[in-house]
């Protein structure tokens, strides 16, 4: 197959398994924002997201040789960022001492709020404005790991439910069965915000 | 709501907005099932909040930094190779492994062999044993058995007549 015909993802992949840096980073810029997306609404920890979103891609750098054409480049990387960011959950949950500054919720399907700015470009005080933002990532953040990792990659056009069935390592009725207990579950939160309309009154 | 066309149609606007056609669809089902107009008016809005979403803001020089990270990783990697370590492919660590449980394999197999083997000699020496055995007569010959047994019997000799004789 001539790399041309190939997804334009899977071929800067080729690329990178040859050496190719400017393939690598056209890859981190192109998917840097979807990663930090999943992964802070996973570790709801900006710093942590941070670092665990910059280890998605030396891993994928690290793993490039088992990287298979067959596979859209976007459902191995949002495995192994959801990997990755299980694993810091896990790590968390043996080890809650380890970070004063984040909240340790027991379960990751609790909320852990980060608001302080430990940085100057803190994350959560720029996505967290206004109140009924707030609702919705707090209800979000309520669901169990696996519904909110499926609302969150059926968002837009991007990843087939085949593809996001995928990534959470579930069949494709499971992966749609995923999101609707989670929508509902979000519409039953959030129903004071939905039935007045208030998502549209306050956008 | 549980109906097929209902949740298809679900389904689609979950991801993307409907087609027009899809649209037509969900307004005749909507027309007929009047009951569903507030659940597809509250998915509406969610989906809309979903997608609404604020960005995570992402550090400016987030790119730099995971390539300076790769290459780190990179170089980590050529100097554990470059120490003498061999760097071995994945399927030679999995060598050792697959050939103990080869020799155990082989192991267990012999042992059940030789097994086999000492329990048919067995048998064989058990059959030829009782190949050995005479037959039991037939039930038949025995029937007058105790009539020539007390023919066999001889009286003891008279004493006095043999005296007299004498």
């Amino acid at each position: 197959m001539m790399s041309d015909e190939l997804d334009p993802d899977a071929a800067l992949m080729l690329r990178v398994k040859q050496g190719d840096w400017d393939a690598f980073t056209s890859l981190v810029d192109k998917y840097k924002q979807p990663v930090m997306n999943l992964v802070y609404r996973m570790l709801r920890d900006a710093s942590e997201a941070e670092d665990i979103s910059q280890a998605v891609f030396v891993q994928v750098f690290k793993s490039a040789h088992r990287y298979e054409i067959a596979s859209r480049f976007s459902t191995w990387l949002f495995t192994i960022a959801r990997n990755l960011s299980l694993n810091e959950i896990r790590r968390r949950s043996r080890h809650p001492a380890d970070s004063l500054d984040a909240t340790r919720p027991e379960h990751d399907d609790q909320p852990a709020q980060q608001y302080e700015d430990r940085r100057d470009l803190s994350p959560p005080d720029r996505v967290l404005h206004g109140e009924l933002e707030e609702k919705i990532e707090q209800a979000l953040a309520e669901l169990p790991e696996n519904q909110r990792t499926a609302i969150l990659l059926c968002r837009g056009d991007e990843m087939s439910y085949e593809e996001i069935a995928k990534v959470l390592g579930v069949s494709l009725s499971a992966t749609k069965s995923l999101i609707h207990r989670g929508r509902e579950t979000l519409k039953q939160k959030l129903k004071p915000y939905l039935r007045s309309g208030s998502w549209s009154e306050h956008k | 709501m549980k109906d097929p066309q209902y949740e298809q149609l679900r389904e689609l606007n979950w991801r993307r907005k409907l087609t027009p056609a899809e649209q037509a669809q969900l307004n005749a089902f909507l027309a007929a099932h009047p009951e569903a107009l507030a659940d597809w008016e509250a998915e509406n809005s969610l989906t809309e909040a979903l997608n609404g979403l604020a960005e995570v803001p992402v550090a400016s020089n987030f790119t730099a930094r995971a390539v300076a990270a790769a290459r780190l990783a990179q170089a980590q990697g050529d100097r554990e190779a470059g120490n003498g370590r061999v760097v071995r492919p994945w399927w030679l660590r999995w060598l050792p492994k697959a050939a103990l449980a080869t020799v155990v394999l082989a192991a267990g197999l012999l042992s059940y062999s030789h097994l086999q083997q000492t329990h048919r000699a067995e048998v064989i020496r058990s059959l030829a044993t009782v190949s050995e055995v005479p037959s039991i007569p037939n039930p038949d010959i025995l029937r007058d058995f105790d009539t020539i047994a007390a023919m066999s019997v001889t009286p003891p000799a008279d004493e006095e007549l043999l005296k007299v004789m004498q």
